[in-house]
């Protein structure tokens, strides 16, 4: 690795700069991701940066179950962000849509429409419990850039969106894995 | 404030529309028809000295549709002017010049069960995403989504 | 008081929800606003008819974070009407601390998200510090910060012990200091006064014609509060009043919300001291008899109403719920005619949306026809450079 490469490296891994989207939430995730940043858990003395463009960040935090309305929005934002980029889903609603599993205006989770790299679980999840998911996602950059980029660990897959009948949460299928 | 209105004043004020009777203490029930609710909401709003508008629910109970109008004022009583509607033909004249934030009220209601405010000034979409189709209205009780309808978010593919 | 010295900081990302505004301008000056409120809808009202009383109640709590327990109270408190329920009195005082305290932790919020709109985020960091106290007394009662989960048909769930009590009294006289400070603040502090003074106007008449609720009219002296007008829950037993203002803009709105801070501290006290003994809930029926109820609260936000019909199954027939930012809505659109695009930020802000912009707002220059889209945080961005460089675009 050049010096340039290797502070660029340093540079993300101690300054990460996080954009929130909120995906259709009730709000409560996004009220826990700004206490974060308030003087009781003070998220900036570790150089974490709520920026508000896609543009400028590093980690996408998203929020919500992912409604209908959101889910192409959701993609457009996720597309516009350089690499390397991560995602972390925040709550019950971001892995699986929570309590609005299966409604019919929600799309049921983050994964089915960006991949994601880190889950937190809560709903919502504590301030606390934020901040470990931004470290564990600073992690995966560390072990990221020691395997030269993300394919070590991604596999692709068909993602199959299930429409359920209303009101009875649906398994989702399992994701297909290449040999 | 000012005393709770009596069921005679709302009778004597709903004269030729309905038969209110008092559902609580502080909420009187007027149910009227389709072509009469207008004319009861403004009567509720000259007469009964109602400035307020609580809400208007709007319900499918199966056989057909329910309209309920809440309005309240400084006397503090609920007045719910009720109405059905036909499920084949579900119209009825929009309330959004007498109450103006029934304009969205109304819009809402539309996207929801399908009702129609005749003479709204501008009844599109404001609840549902822009991709999801027409004519399929999410709150009424024979509506279940149809597992080859795309109702809008990201198709299927692979990321 | 000291001078306060207003930074010009780092930007943090405001609050809230999506929506979409189109804003039709005229240079600087607004013609009309169009709004855009789908992005999330979720289809909660149905969900609820399938969902019996027990498991509906975790699905309303999260219509909203911010004001999760009123959505859950004016449910169960209407599904116990339809009922014909009679709750003890232990339950109802524990319903009220925790609005309460819901209501203060609320606006201290609005507080700080009105101050980093106008780039005060100095007392964004201590009104949001202030708020911490507040969520660390629900979570040594309800056992969360957010989403209490405290309410269910018949009672509440959890009991409150004599230490969470007494470590909760300790807190309030710290908070009563900070508040006055901050009454203070809004009286003194020039950007405060230059950005809400005489921004988003709103007369007593449009305020009722218009149909809002909660501090945006009371601001405008329009005296409805729920829990004065059909009082709910302990209320009645509890000695406080309703604050209104005259001046109608968002210096009104801000100064209605400290005064309901105050007010909420003291009925907190009030019910913490004043807390009978008794069980905490009823043995509720597994169904509701059929009828129909329209169950009102009043929510930091304004009027919650939730319309119930009930049909002798342990589920809703119909769940139609109407929250008070929409009722706030067509104020907001009509208040902002004829005002600067550098003041939609604070007053829609000030209505304390349960919703906001982290989409596009569309601006359509009706003289030029020139379309250009901003994102809420540019925006925000404009209107501090606006009246930074002295109301000059």
């Amino acid at each position: 690795m050049t010096l340039s490469q290797r502070l660029a490296n340093w540079a993300r891994m101690k300054s990460p700069w996080i954009t929130l989207f909120n995906s259709g939430a009730c709000n409560a995730c996004d009220i826990e991701v700004i206490a974060v940043l308030t003087p009781r858990f003070d998220v900036e003395r570790f150089g974490i940066l709520a920026k508000g463009s896609p543009r400028h960040a590093d980690i996408l935090v998203v929020t919500g179950p992912v409604t209908r309305k959101q889910a192409p929005r959701l993609r457009r934002i996720w597309e516009q962000m350089p690499e390397p980029k991560y995602v972390i889903a925040m709550g019950a609603c971001g892995a699986s849509g929570g309590v609005f599993r299966g409604l019919y205006h929600v799309v049921d989770g983050v994964e089915n429409v960006i991949p994601v790299d880190v889950f937190v679980a809560g709903c919502p999840p504590r301030p606390d419990e934020i901040i470990n998911a931004v470290v564990a996602c600073l992690g995966l950059l560390k072990e990221d850039l020691a395997h030269g980029g993300k394919a070590w660990r991604t596999k692709p897959k068909v993602i199959e969106r299930v429409v359920p009948t209303e009101g009875t949460p649906v398994p989702p299928k399992p994701a297909e894995v290449p040999a | 404030m000012s005393e709770l209105l009596k069921l005679e004043q709302v009778a004597r004020a709903m004269e030729g529309i309905g038969t209110p009777e008092a559902v609580k203490a502080n909420r009187i029930r007027v149910p009227t028809t389709p072509a009469k609710v207008k004319e009861a909401v403004r009567r509720a709003l000259t007469d009964l000295a109602c400035d307020h508008v609580v809400q208007i629910a709007a319900v499918d109970n199966g056989k057909a549709f329910e309209l309920i109008y809440h309005l309240t004022g400084p006397h503090r009583t609920v007045v719910a002017i009720a109405i059905e509607l036909p499920r084949d033909k579900p119209e009825v004249a929009t309330a959004s010049d007498l109450l103006p934030p029934a304009g969205i009220y109304e819009r809402q209601i539309h996207d929801l069960l399908g009702i129609v405010f005749v003479g709204h000034p501008d009844l599109k979409r404001i609840i549902l995403n822009e991709d999801w189709p027409a004519n399929e209205f999410p709150m009424r009780k024979d509506w279940k989504p149809n597992p080859n309808t795309f109702y809008g978010g990201v198709r299927k593919e692979a990321t | 008081m000291a001078e306060v010295v207003v930074p010009i900081g780092p930007h943090h990302p405001a609050l809230k929800e999506p929506v979409n505004f189109k804003v039709v301008a005229d240079g600087e000056t607004i013609v009309r606003l169009e709004l855009d409120v789908s992005y999330n809808h979720r289809g909660i009202e149905k969900a609820a008819e399938q969902r019996d009383f027990v498991r509906v109640v975790p699905l309303l709590e999260r219509v909203c974070g911010i004001c999760s327990h009123s959505h859950t109270t004016v449910f169960v408190k209407g599904i116990e009407e339809a009922m014909k329920l009679q709750l003890p009195p232990r339950a109802q005082y524990i319903r009220t601390i925790v609005a309460e305290l819901e209501r203060m932790h609320s606006h201290f919020l609005w507080l700080g998200v009105a101050a980093h709109e106008i780039g005060f985020n100095t007392l964004f960091m201590w009104t949001w510090r202030d708020r911490e106290a507040v969520q660390d007394m629900l979570e040594e009662m309800t056992g969360n910060r957010v989403n209490y989960g405290i309410n269910e048909v018949g009672g509440v769930r959890r009991d409150l012990t004599t230490d969470q009590i007494q470590a909760a009294l300790k807190r309030l006289p710290h908070l009563e200091d900070r508040i006055a400070k901050y009454v203070d603040m809004v009286n003194h502090e020039q950007t405060m006064m230059i950005r809400f003074r005489g921004v988003g106007k709103l007369s007593r008449v449009d305020a009722l014609k218009l149909g809002a609720v909660g501090p945006t009219a009371r601001a405008s002296g329009v005296d409805y509060d729920i829990r004065k007008d059909d009082p709910y829950i302990a209320y009645a037993d509890v000695p406080w009043k309703v604050v209104t203002d005259t001046h109608g803009d968002v210096y009104g709105r801000t100064l209605v919300r400290i005064g309901e801070l105050q007010e909420s501290l003291q009925i907190v006290r009030h019910c913490l001291e004043n807390l009978p003994a008794g069980p905490i809930k009823v043995t509720s029926p597994r169904a509701a008899p059929k009828g129909e109820v329209l169950s009102r609260y009043e929510a930091p936000r304004g009027e919650l109403v939730h319309f119930i019909r009930t049909n002798n199954t342990d589920k809703v027939e119909r769940l139609d719920i109407r929250t008070p930012t929409l009722a706030n809505w067509t104020s907001v659109a009509v208040s902002l005619v004829h005002q600067n695009l550098a003041d939609i930020p604070v007053v829609v802000a000030a209505i304390d949306p349960c919703l906001s912009c982290t989409s596009r707002i569309t601006i359509v220059n009706e003289r030029g026809r020139k379309t250009g889209e901003l994102t809420w945080d540019e925006l925000s961005a404009h209107g501090r450079a606006f009246y930074r460089n002295g109301r000059r675009a």
